[in-house]
This record gives structure tokens, C-alpha cells and sequence, in this order.
């Protein structure tokens, strides 16, 4: 980021805290990995990893957490240090909630075994995680190099996940109107898809506390809101 | 974490070679410095014991108890107590008298001995004559009766009753003979001749070479008390206001850096400078007396001045700006806080420096040596005289008396010299002890 | 920045001591009713300026001020202008309590005594009872007037100094560090005693502590090297500062 702090150990505090955010962050990367492929190929084993390698992103945001609160108490960061701190605790928050629903994928994918398969949209739910996974790639890229362009790019993107959504959503509407006893996986799927979405939103969240540490501010326009459109066709 | 501390040192109950050599350095330094205040010391208590062994007696003097007769025949031969009459009969003719009532005492007392007259007549001060005449003409109704008077004795019977002359030394001086000694022990088992406190060394004036024993010391201190109050009254204010002006308000420029190192300069001009200096301004110039008290202090005070300015100058240093900062921040004006904050804070200091001045500029000698003060002064000098002025009249100071009187011949002289330098430093102690007391009275904290 | 009134207005203000550029083109307003702090390092100016305002480094012979500090719209350099009215109109506290060594009623009445400000004893007491009042000193020293005020605790000599200094009814209170010395109770106390004054002066203050700034401060102007570098709202200065200096001054790294 920018020169050394003159007291040298202020720099190894944030340096470990930020350490523990990319280590979540690869975790979480990992865990929506997991879940897809477990998704994809109706793999329980690789489901049930991803739900028990959870556990230790959640220890993980603890950790950030104490840490941080740490940090404030004995440093007392100031201005960037201030907002890095600040934006640390919710990229970590974010994250565990990026995490929770990657673990709620698994889960329902072991519910999506042995059910029929439905493969236009679950292809298209898998694009649409493969989005979100490049999505959080590149927010935690963006972090590491104190890239607000990136960030903001990956901020754009995420309208770019609710039309996917959108779509989604409407193939599955069509699938379960089609054939009612498509009904309890398109459900499942709509669910998934449903949370996939919200990992779309947390990703920006991310992307917005990027910026918000870097620049000081958080972005001024409001994010484009891709599924009110959705809400309308209700 | 490692179960044991780590280890770099040995056992601190045993000194390493490098402490133990630093304390042996350490040891040794003191060591110089205890000898040389042992030697410092020594050196003032030898001083303090060969000034006192010599001087204290200065402060005893023997005086002898004569009953005798005025006969008018001698002292006022027309009989008309008329004054100026009387004058015309001189101390000799009252030395006469005076012997020859010593001589009629020896006789009714039964002392016999085969001095001569006059060997018996010397007895007596040179001076006792004199006082005589100076009773006499105060009140000529004695004349006629008679009265009984003490008398000083001659310098070297009071060296006999004080240990400085013996037998076998009055053997060897012609000043002396044994049997004057013989007589003076007479007179003493008789109660007539005694030791008794001096005050008229204290009191009274200057007296010549062949009369150590009336010499006193009053116009010295009367001299160097006048001129202290002109050093008083002129270096105190000039040179307090010329330090609070440096200190507080001069500017800082090459003007007042050549005033300030000249200032420093001046207090290490050898005194005697200044004594030539008063010599062409006060003496030549102002034609002010030769040997008055006036030019003597205001040589004085040149050379008091930059010796006062300079602690003052510390003094009002030493006032930490934070309190001029807060006058000036309350809206004080500079005056304001000089005179209502700094200089009271200050004053222990100058006072302390002023008296210090004092002290040293009443030790002085050399500068008075110069403008005349060496003089030989006889009578009181007039406080004030319509034609002499103010401290006008000549006079003399306490060293140069001391100076004086280490020139002069007589051994009794040793004496006085000494006794003059006990009261010298009498004052000085008085003086120093009175800038002790007042730095302790108004020394305050901050 | 909200528009209060500007009580103090500096336009390109340059400070030489000798040959040395003390301050450099310093343009700041400051506005009446408010805390503003001024942070730097150490030799960056910041108390040079402050003493500008009151005028105290006039005692100091090679310091040399040019531009224009003005207080109501009146330039306090203009040749006419008392630097010792000025001085009853802008109070000052200094880093170490300087109580001058009398008695707290004395400490207290001086300034009204030589500005002429009491007609009698009964207007000095009530002047020294408001002043310590106002400096929140009344209760622990009302019972102690005639004691000498270098007898109290750091603390409440700093508190006295406070009061001495809004004696004489100043309209701008300066601070060179008024904390420096004092343990973080004592800090607390001139502290709360700073936001009370807010109301009634414009106070300018100047700290090391930045902690200290952002405590009580609405507006900070970061100095270094003589320049003014940042000045704005306290919270803005501390979380988000414009400047790159003020940021490397304000994180703590080597700038």
C-alpha cells in the first residue's frame, strides 16, 4: 500500500489481519468451487468437504474480528489505517456470508440427488456461479492492490449477475409449468440461484469497502439494480 | 519461549576487572579533591589563626592610672582661664607635667628605681600628653586641683603586657629598658596599670609613626562607610537598571553583543585601572578633593558596576521566560512585566550580586592608592563643610589603613595592621551574611 | 465547512526568524465560536503561527512577520494596533502551567487589574470568582485564594492559567499545547474544559496529540515545514485527508 509505518510492528498487525482476509478469501473461492463441481456432478463427498471447511472460515472471521478490534484498541489507526481496519471487518463479514450460502449450495445440492436434472438451467446456474466466483477472484485481487478501478469494475459486474438471475429465474418458471413434478428441484435450483444472487451482492459489498479503503469515500451512484425487473413481473 | 533467561554476563557478585579499575579511578579522583579543600582549608585557617594571634590584641590596650596635680604655674600662667591664652602652652609643657605627676606617684607609692627622669616619662604615650591638654582646655577649672586619669602607656609596655616584648628583648632595644618593665610591674601590682578593652581603636583617628599605641581606626571605617553608600546609591541603580535595559530590552544586535563582552572585559580590569581612570575624570577633570570619600566611591562604583551587572543580569536570566509569557499573555506591557513578574523574582539574585559588589569594593585598595586616599588622616572628616561638600573632606578606608600601617616601622604597628584586618572581615562577614539571609527571605519557587 | 462567522483570517502569512522561513504563505480562517486545532510535527510551524495571532513573537527580535492576520476585519499587524490591547483581546495558555508565583486570587485579578477592568474590590472578586468558575477551578480553590497558585496540581495550575487568561474577557483563547505536561485526568479535564469554552470564544489550539485534535476540535489544519498543508473539518482530516503528507503524518509513517 504506502510507505512503512514508523513503528514497524503496526505494519505486522495489519500485515497479519490482512493475511487472515486472503486467507478466507481463498477459502471462500474454494468452498464456491467445491460447492459447483458438487453441484454439477452430484459429488456428496465434495459437498460435505465444502460444508465442513465452513467451520474454518468462520473460525477465521472470529479471528479477523478480535484481531481488528485489537488493532483500534492498542494502535489506534488513523485515516487510511482507520478505514483499512474499518473495511477489513466487513470484507470479513462478507466473506463468512459468501461462505454460508457456498455451504447452503452444498447442502442442496446433496438434496438434488438422484432428482432428475435440469440441464439448460443448471448450466446456466453454473455460468452464473462461475460469474460470482471470478467476481470474488477479482475483488480479492482488487484488495490486495489497492485497485479501486478493478473494484469498481467488479461493482459493475454484479448487474451483470442479476440478469443472469433474471433469466434464470424465468427459465425455471417455465420448467415448473412445463412439468409440475419438475417443481421440487427447480425449487432447489431457484434457491440456489436465489443465493447465488446474494453472493453476487456481498462480492459487491466487498468491492464497495475496496474503494471505500482506498478513496476514502464510497462510490456516489447508486448500484444498478439489475432484478427489479424480476419484482415487476411478479 | 525458552524455559531459561539468557546468560551474557558473570555473577554480579563478583566485579569484573574493567568496574573494578573505574571504581579505583573513581576513588582517586575524590581522593585529589578531598586534599585540595584539605589544603584550602588549612591555608584560610592558617591565615585566620596568624591574622587573629596577631591582631586580637589589637582590640586590649594598656592603660595607666595617674593621680597629679595641675599647677597653674605651668598651665596658665596669667591665671585668666582664658583659652586662647592657654593654648600657647604646648604638649611638651603638659608631658612635663604629666612625667613629673608619674614620678611623685612612683614616690608616694614607694617604687624605687634608678631610671632617669625622662627614662620614666617615656613610660607614657607620646600621646597621653596630649590628651592631658585636650581634658585641660575642655574644662580649664581643673586646673589647680588634682585629678586622677587614665593614661596610655608607651607601645612597647603594652608589647610587654601582650607578650611581644620580654627582658632579654628590652635588653637588645633602645627603645626600652628593663627597668621601665620593672616599674610597669610595680604599677600593676598596685592596680594602677592594666589591660583593658580597646574601643578607641575602634573609634578614633589615625595616629603617627612613634605612637602605634593611640592609633585607631575611626575615620577608616567612617571613609570606607561613606563610600560604600556612594558605591550603594550609585551602582545599585545604574547598574540594576542598566542590566534589566540589556536583559530585557535591548535589542539583540552587534551593538549590544560589544556591550555585553565589554561589559565581561570590565570585570576582570585589574582595579588599578580604574584608580587611574578616577584619577583623570573625578581628580583632573571634575576637580572634585583629592582623598574624599566622594571620589574614592565613585571610583568604586566603576569598578563595583559591571561586577554588579553581571549577576544581575544572571539573575534576571535565570527568571524562566515561561513567566514573562504569561505577563505578556495576560496583556502585560514589557514595563509591566519587568517590574510587577521578573524583577521580583530576580531579586534575591541582584541583591545578592549588589552586596557581593559591596564586599569586594570594600576590600579594595589599589584604585584608592591612586586617588590619594594613602593619606595620613588625623581628624575626623567633617559629614558635610561649606567649602568641601559632601564626603568632601579627606579621608581614608579600611585596606588602604591596613597598607598603611604594614609600612610603618614600629612592630606594635603589625598589630594594629592585623586588629584593622579582623574588622575588615568582621564587615565582610556582616555583609555576606546579610546576602545570605535576604537570598533566603525572598527566594521563592516556580 | 459550515459558515460561521470568521473570527480570525490569515492571508498569506510569511514568519522569518533571521534567515530562516518559518511559515510560508499561510492562508487560514478560523471561525469565532469554534475549536480549531493545529497538528504537525515538531518545527513545523504551527506554534510560530499561533503566537502570530496575539502577537507574542514580537518579543523576539529577529522575527519577522509579513501578510495580514486579521481579527474582526481589523489587520492586528497595522502600525496602530497595541500588541498589549491585542493581547487582552486574545487570551493565551502555554504548555507548562506558568502560574506566576503569587496567590491564585492574584494570579487570577492581575490581568483585569492592569487593563483597568474592576472599579473596585467587590468587581475584582466577582471577576476572579466567574473567571475560576469558568475554568472549572471554583470548587477546589475557593477555600484557598490567598495560597500560592504554584502549589497546585498540574492540573489546576493549567486550569488557573485558563482562568487567568479568560479574565480579562478575551474574544480568542490560544493554547500552545496546553496538555503537554499534564497526566491523561488532568488532559480529560482541560479537555471537557475546552469544549465548555467553545461556546463563548474561539479557541485555537495546538497539540502533538492527534488524538487530542480529533477530540476536541471542529476544524484541523495540518502544518509541516511551515506550510499549511491540509485544513478542514476534524473528521474529515481524520479519515479521509486530502493530502498525501497529512495522511503519512496522521498513519504514523515515515513521510
Amino acid at each position: 500500500m504506502q510507505e512503512q509505518h514508523i513503528v514497524t510492528a503496526f505494519d505486522r498487525d495489519l500485515e497479519a489481519i490482512q493475511s487472515n482476509i486472503m486467507k478466507m478469501g481463498g477459502l471462500v473461492e474454494a468452498a464456491m468451487t467445491g460447492s459447483a463441481t458438487a453441484l454439477d456432478d452430484r459429488d456428496v463427498d465434495l459437498a460435505e468437504q465444502v460444508r465442513a471447511d465452513d467451520k474454518k472460515i468462520d473460525a477465521l472471521e472470529v479471528l479477523i474480528n478480535e484481531d481488528c478490534a485489537r488493532l483500534i484498541a492498542l494502535r489506534a489507526p488513523m485515516a487510511s489505517d482507520l478505514r483499512t481496519v474499518l473495511s477489513v471487518m466487513k470484507i470479513a463479514g462478507a466473506l463468512e456470508r459468501v461462505g454460508d450460502y457456498a455451504k447452503n449450495l452444498a447442502k442442496r445440492s446433496v438434496l438434488l440427488l438422484g432428482s432428475t436434472r435440469i440441464d439448460g438451467a443448471e448450466g446456466s446456474l453454473l455460468r452464473m456461479i462461475k460469474e460470482v466466483e471470478s467476481m470474488l477472484g477479482d475483488v480479492l485481487n482488487a484488495y490486495v492492490a489497492g485497485d479501486s478501478d478493478l473494484a469498481e469494475t467488479v461493482r459493475l459486474r454484479d448487474h451483470t449477475v442479476d440478469q443472469m438471475y433474471n433469466g434464470l429465474f424465468r427459465e425455471i418458471l417455465t420448467h415448473m409449468m412445463e412439468d409440475p413434478r419438475n417443481i421440487s428441484t427447480c425449487m432447489h435450483l431457484h434457491f440456489i440461484a436465489k443465493n447465488v444472487e446474494r453472493m453476487g451482492d456481498h462480492v459487491t459489498n466487498i468491492a464497495e469497502q475496496v474503494i471505500y479503503a482506498v478513496n476514502g469515500e464510497l462510490p456516489e451512484d447508486p448500484r444498478p439494480k439489475g432484478n427489479i425487473a424480476v419484482a415487476d413481473g411478479q | 519461549m525458552t524455559a531459561h533467561s539468557t546468560k551474557k554476563h558473570g555473577s554480579l557478585l563478583v566485579k569484573d576487572a574493567r568496574t573494578q579499575r573505574r571504581n579505583n579511578a573513581e576513588l582517586r579522583f575524590r581522593a585529589y579533591g578531598l586534599t585540595a579543600v584539605i589544603v584550602g582549608i588549612l591555608a584560610l585557617i592558617v591565615l585566620l589563626v596568624s591574622i587573629f594571634s596577631n591582631g586580637i590584641s589589637a582590640f586590649q590596650q594598656t592603660k595607666l592610672m595617674i593621680t597629679l596635680e595641675l599647677p597653674e604655674a605651668k598651665l596658665d600662667q596669667k591665671g585668666q582661664r582664658d583659652l586662647d591664652v592657654m593654648k600657647k602652652v604646648t604638649t611638651i609643657g603638659y608631658s612635663k607635667v604629666l612625667g613629673n605627676g608619674l614620678i611623685d606617684q612612683l614616690d608616694r607609692l614607694g617604687i624605687a628605681t634608678d631610671l632617669k627622669d625622662k627614662d620614666v616619662r617615656e613610660i607614657l604615650s607620646k600621646e597621653s600628653a596630649a590628651t592631658l591638654r585636650d581634658v585641660v582646655l575642655a574644662d580649664p577649672s581643673l586646673i589647680g586641683t588634682t585629678v586622677t586619669m587614665e593614661f596610655l602607656v608607651n607601645g612597647r609596655i603594652d608589647g610587654y603586657f601582650k607578650g611581644r616584648v620580654d627582658r632579654a628583648s628590652a635588653e637588645l632595644d633602645k627603645n626600652v629598658k628593663p627597668g621601665q618593665l620593672d616599674i610597669a610591674d610595680a604599677l600593676t601590682e598596685h592596680g594602677l596599670m592594666y589591660t583593658q578593652f580597646n574601643l578607641d581603636f575602634i573609634l578614633a583617628p589615625d595616629a603617627s609613626d612613634q605612637r602605634p599605641e593611640a592609633a585607631g581606626l575611626g575615620v577608616a571605617i567612617l571613609g570606607s562607610i561613606y563610600m560604600m553608600l556612594v558605591v550603594l546609591f550609585v551602582a545599585l541603580p545604574v547598574g540594576v537598571a542598566a542590566s534589566i535595559y540589556l536583559e530585557e530590552f535591548a535589542p539583540k544586535n552587534r551593538l549590544t553583543d560589544v556591550i555585553e563582552v565589554n561589559i565581561s572585559n570590565l570585570a576582570a580590569v585589574p582595579s588599578i585601572v580604574y584608580g587611574i581612570l578616577g584619577l583623570a575624570i573625578f581628580i583632573n577633570m571634575a576637580q572634585f578633593n583629592q582623598s574624599s570619600p566622594l571620589v574614592g566611591g565613585l571610583v568604586l562604583t566603576l569598578m563595583t558596576l559591571p561586577r554588579i551587572i553581571i549577576p544581575a543580569r544572571a539573575a534576571l536570566k535565570s527568571v524562566p521566560p515561561s513567566i514573562r509569557d504569561a505577563a505578556l499573555g495576560v496583556g502585560a506591557s514589557r514595563m509591566q512585566t519587568v517590574f510587577h513578574h521578573v524583577l521580583p523574582l530576580a531579586a534575591p539574585g541582584i541583591l545578592t550580586g549588589v552586596i557581593i559588589g559591596l564586599g569586594q569594593a570594600l576590600g579594595e585598595t589599589a584604585p584608592l592608592l591612586l586617588i590619594g586616599m594613602v593619606a595620613f588622616v588625623r581628624e575626623y572628616p567633617a559629614a558635610f563643610t561649606a567649602d568641601a561638600g559632601l564626603f568632601g573632606e579627606a579621608s581614608t578606608a579600611l585596606p588602604v589603613q591596613v597598607f598603611n600601617w604594614t609600612q610603618r616601622a614600629d612592630p606594635a604597628f603589625v598589630e594594629r595592621a592585623s586588629g584593622a584586618i579582623i574588622v575588615l572581615l568582621v564587615f565582610l562577614l556582616i555583609m555576606n551574611a546579610l546576602a545570605i539571609f535576604l537570598r533566603r527571605r525572598y527566594e521563592r519557587r516556580w | 465547512m459550515t459558515d460561521l462567522p470568521i473570527k480570525i483570517s490569515a492571508r498569506n502569512v510569511d514568519v522569518f526568524y533571521g534567515a530562516i522561513h518559518a511559515i510560508k504563505s499561510v492562508n487560514v480562517e478560523i471561525a469565532d465560536k469554534m475549536v480549531t486545532s493545529f497538528i504537525g510535527p515538531s518545527g513545523c510551524g504551527k506554534s510560530t503561527f499561533l503566537r502570530c495571532i496575539n502577537r507574542m513573537n514580537d518579543t523576539i527580535d529577529v522575527c519577522r512577520v509579513t501578510g495580514d492576520i486579521l481579527i474582526d476585519a481589523e489587520d492586528i499587524y497595522d502600525r496602530r494596533v497595541d500588541p498589549v490591547q491585542l493581547r487582552a483581546k486574545v487570551g493565551m495558555v502555554f504548555q507548562k502551567p506558568n502560574p506566576f508565583p503569587k496567590s491564585i486570587y492574584d494570579n487570577v485579578a492581575y490581568g483585569p487589574k492592569i487593563h483597568g477592568m474592576a472599579r473596585n474590590k467587590t468587581d475584582l472578586d466577582e471577576i476572579v470568582e466567574k473567571s475560576l468558575r469558568r475554568a472549572a477551578l471554583w470548587d477546589e480553590a475557593k477555600d484557598r485564594l490567598q495560597e500560592p497558585g504554584t502549589g497546585l496540581s498540574g492540573g489546576q495550575q493549567q486550569r488557573l492559567c485558563i482562568a487567568r487568561a479568560v479574565a480579562t474577557e478575551p474574544e480568542v483563547l490560544l493554547m500552545d499545547e496546553p496538555c503537554s505536561a499534564l497526566d491523561p485526568i488532568a488532559t480529560a479535564q482541560i479537555e471537557q474544559l475546552i469544549d465548555e469554552l467553545r461556546s463563548s470564544y474561539s479557541v485555537v489550539i495546538v497539540t502533538h496529540s492527534m488524538a487530542q485534535a480529533s477530540r476536541v476540535s471542529d476544524r484541523t489544519a495540518f502544518f509541516h515545514l511551515g506550510e499549511l498543508v491540509e485544513y478542514g473539518d476534524t473528521s474529515h482530516i481524520f479519515t479521509n485527508p486530502s493530502d498525501k503528507r497529512t495522511e503519512s503524518y496522521i498513519t504514523g509513517r515515515i513521510g
